[in-house]
């Protein structure tokens, strides 16, 4: 097998992880070569919009676990390959040297046992890092189950670690993946977060959710990403959006991703994170799952309408935030211009305000942008609505022009 | 009133503006003397500068320089003037001039900043070198703005034990990195040996482009996403969208 050909099996068989994020730590170039950005930078988009920051390979995909939504499941019959951690040093050096990554993503299929698997991703890293002297972004996926001393010595090598959750419930991974359990990955989480510092594992951990794979409502997997959060600190959890790509009697029947709804779990993480909001204010028991028509936030605000118009010269920080078209930049900005000089809604485009959407809910020095007589929840719900499909209608218009 | 004309330096224009300022001048433009056209009424006016100029010695804050040289470095056709207004207001504002932004000045300067910042930083991504002559890592852009010397200081650390070099081509002008510092030189005084690459460099092309065709999701695909995040103009000068920019091309031809 040509190394062309395996990096074309094992770059198919990692495609799947959503994480691609170069984030969250300040690596020097101490002699040798790379460095890490702290923001992250992304190096270049897939056909399907997805950045790609990182060389995302496995190591290998033989898998000894039969996880049913799995591509390297166990029974699957797909070509099965492995990299060398010199042929990966190879590859990650000679990327990295023509400035096409930012670093290198390695995971790996579980082979004889999670300790063997480890011990290989630990010898590869430790290659790149100590041989090549490489100081560019490494995130590495720790293997649940094996054990400490490992995870240690994986952790003081990387940037980032993950363990993925997979599934949001037990009983979904009972049903779907046997061979797991939560457990073990939460045991990694709290490990790196107990242990976390300059140089273990300086960018954080992250995880992630198969959307739709299982019967869980929305309101499960933000609960579920809640408690990760705060148990835990993770950096991010990443909402994967069930692809079929096996058949068994099991996984659902659906032949497009959900893809709608991985965007509206991901509006609503954002929510959670930065904006101060509570699972319980987007979803309850009676509607457990998200308005796929609108985003959370104006959902939300539809639903508060009581609470708004809040006045822009006035309203506390977190009060902006809760604006539809008010971001965290925006409310900044509104917060810093506002002691200097009175805003009118002609300031607010330029202080980066979406005022298509945020005009519904403010007053500015009092006044509403019309007659306040249409401060009344049908006129509101239509017009935003309304703006969303004209904007979905050019889209769509446009992309006839490109094919 | 009449246009004021300097060397087309970032310092030499901060000069210029000082004196302005400190005469109480109001300019109704500033140009660089290369590229202006003297008129029957504006001959364009060079002034006597003051030659132990140096920014460092200005007493203004570092955010404001910097904002200054951002907006410099953009390709807006009225940035001097827009530098002269930010530089004036930021006399009476002083360290409030960043929350001015009802003032048309304060916001076009920091709109234009933010521009070359944002296209510096996708080009710390995008840039593509490939491997010449010796093991040089050569590479081509066409930036909107003038992002070279940021780029090559974000190079210069990274690549801190290579040979590197990158041309601007639409300012015909080079960043020469020889493992110490980097020099920045115009294509004019520079000529460059043919340029041969290396044996390997085909190989690792190919697999980047297995790997780049690869990681999409098929199921995903989303190509409008894929350009937002990546616009055409840089296509030409990425290794992995050359093949799609000429189709796209061809298209625009047979249309």
């Amino acid at each position: 097998m040509t190394l062309e050909e395996k990096l074309k099996i094992l770059a198919d068989s990692a495609k799947y992880d959503a994480s691609c994020s170069s984030s969250g730590s300040n690596r020097k170039n101490t002699g040798g070569i790379g460095n890490t950005a702290y923001s992250g930078i992304c190096h270049s988009f897939a056909s399907d919009g997805r950045c790609i920051s990182l060389l995302k390979i496995l190591m290998t995909n033989c898998c000894i676990f039969d996880c049913k939504y799995c591509i390297n499941r166990k029974s699957n019959n797909v070509t099965r390959a492995i990299f060398t951690p010199e042929e990966i040093c190879l590859i990650t050096m000679n990327f990295y040297r023509r400035n096409y990554i930012e670093g290198l993503f390695l995971s790996s299929g579980i082979i004889k046992n999670p300790d063997y698997t480890m011990e290989l991703l630990i010898k590869t890293i430790k290659m790149l890092r100590s041989k090549y002297h490489f100081h560019g972004y490494i995130h590495c996926k720790a293997i649940p189950g094996a054990s400490t001393k490992l995870l240690k010595e994986l952790g003081s090598l990387a940037d980032r670690l993950s363990a993925n959750i997979e599934l949001p419930t037990e009983a979904g991974l009972k049903l779907l993946a046997p061979n797991k359990s939560s457990n073990k990955a939460t045991e990694i989480m709290s490990y790196v977060k107990e242990n976390r510092k300059r140089d273990f594992v300086p960018a954080g951990q992250s995880t992630q959710m198969i959307i739709g794979a299982t019967k869980e409502t929305d309101l499960d997997i933000l609960s579920k990403s809640s408690s990760l959060y705060e148990s835990y600190g993770l950096k991010r959890v990443f909402y994967s959006a069930y692809i079929p790509i096996n058949k068994d009697k099991l996984l659902p029947s659906i032949i497009t991703p959900p893809l709608v709804r991985e965007n509206r779990l991901y509006q609503a993480d954002w929510l959670l994170r930065f904006y101060g909001f509570k699972v319980p204010d987007l979803l309850d028991e009676e509607h457990p799952n998200f308005n796929i028509l609108m985003d959370p936030k104006a959902n939300w605000a539809l639903r508060h309408l009581n609470e708004f118009p809040k006045e822009i010269n006035k309203a506390s920080y977190y009060d902006l935030l809760k604006v539809p078209g008010i971001g965290i930049k925006s409310a900044q900005r509104i917060i810093a211009c506002r002691t200097n000089f009175k805003i009118t809604f002609e300031d607010l485009k330029k202080l980066g305000v979406v005022l298509k959407r945020a005009k519904y809910f403010i007053t500015c020095n009092g006044r509403y942008f019309i007659n306040s007589e249409y401060f009344k929840k049908s006129f509101i719900e239509a017009n935003l609505i309304l703006e969303d499909h004209a904007k979905e209608e050019t889209r769509k218009e446009q992309l006839s022009l490109f094919s | 009133m009449s246009t004021y004309l300097y060397d087309g330096t970032f310092p030499n224009l901060l000069n210029l503006i000082t004196k302005l300022i400190n005469h109480n001048i109001k300019p109704m433009d500033i140009k660089p003397k290369d590229n202006f056209e003297p008129t029957l009424l504006d001959e364009g006016i060079t002034l006597e500068l003051d030659d132990a100029f140096r920014v460092k010695d200005l007493k203004i804050p570092n955010p404001v320089i910097k904002t200054c040289y951002y907006v410099f470095l953009s390709s807006d056709k009225n940035k001097e003037l827009i530098i002269y207004y930010f530089l004036l207001n930021e006399k009476k504002y002083q360290n409030k001039i960043f929350y001015m932004r009802n003032l048309k000045c304060v916001n076009s300067a920091l709109k234009l900043a933010k521009q070359v910042s944002n296209e510096t930083h996708k080009l710390k991504g995008f840039v593509r070198f490939k491997e010449i002559n010796n093991h040089i890592l050569y590479s081509t852009i066409n930036p909107t703005s003038d992002c070279l010397h940021l780029l090559s200081i974000h190079f210069a650390k990274r690549l801190k034990q290579e040979y590197w070099i990158i041309k601007d081509e639409r300012r015909n002008k080079y960043s020469i990195y020889d493992k110490k510092r980097y020099y920045i030189v115009s294509g004019e005084n520079l000529s460059l040996k043919e340029m041969i690459d290396t044996k390997e460099e085909s190989k690792i092309e190919n697999l980047w482009l297995t790997f780049f065709k690869t990681i999409g999701i098929k199921e995903r695909e989303n190509k409008r996403c894929q350009m937002n995040f990546m616009p055409k103009k840089y296509w030409h000068n990425m290794l992995e969208m050359r093949e799609e920019y000429e189709k796209s091309n061809n298209r625009r031809k047979i249309i």
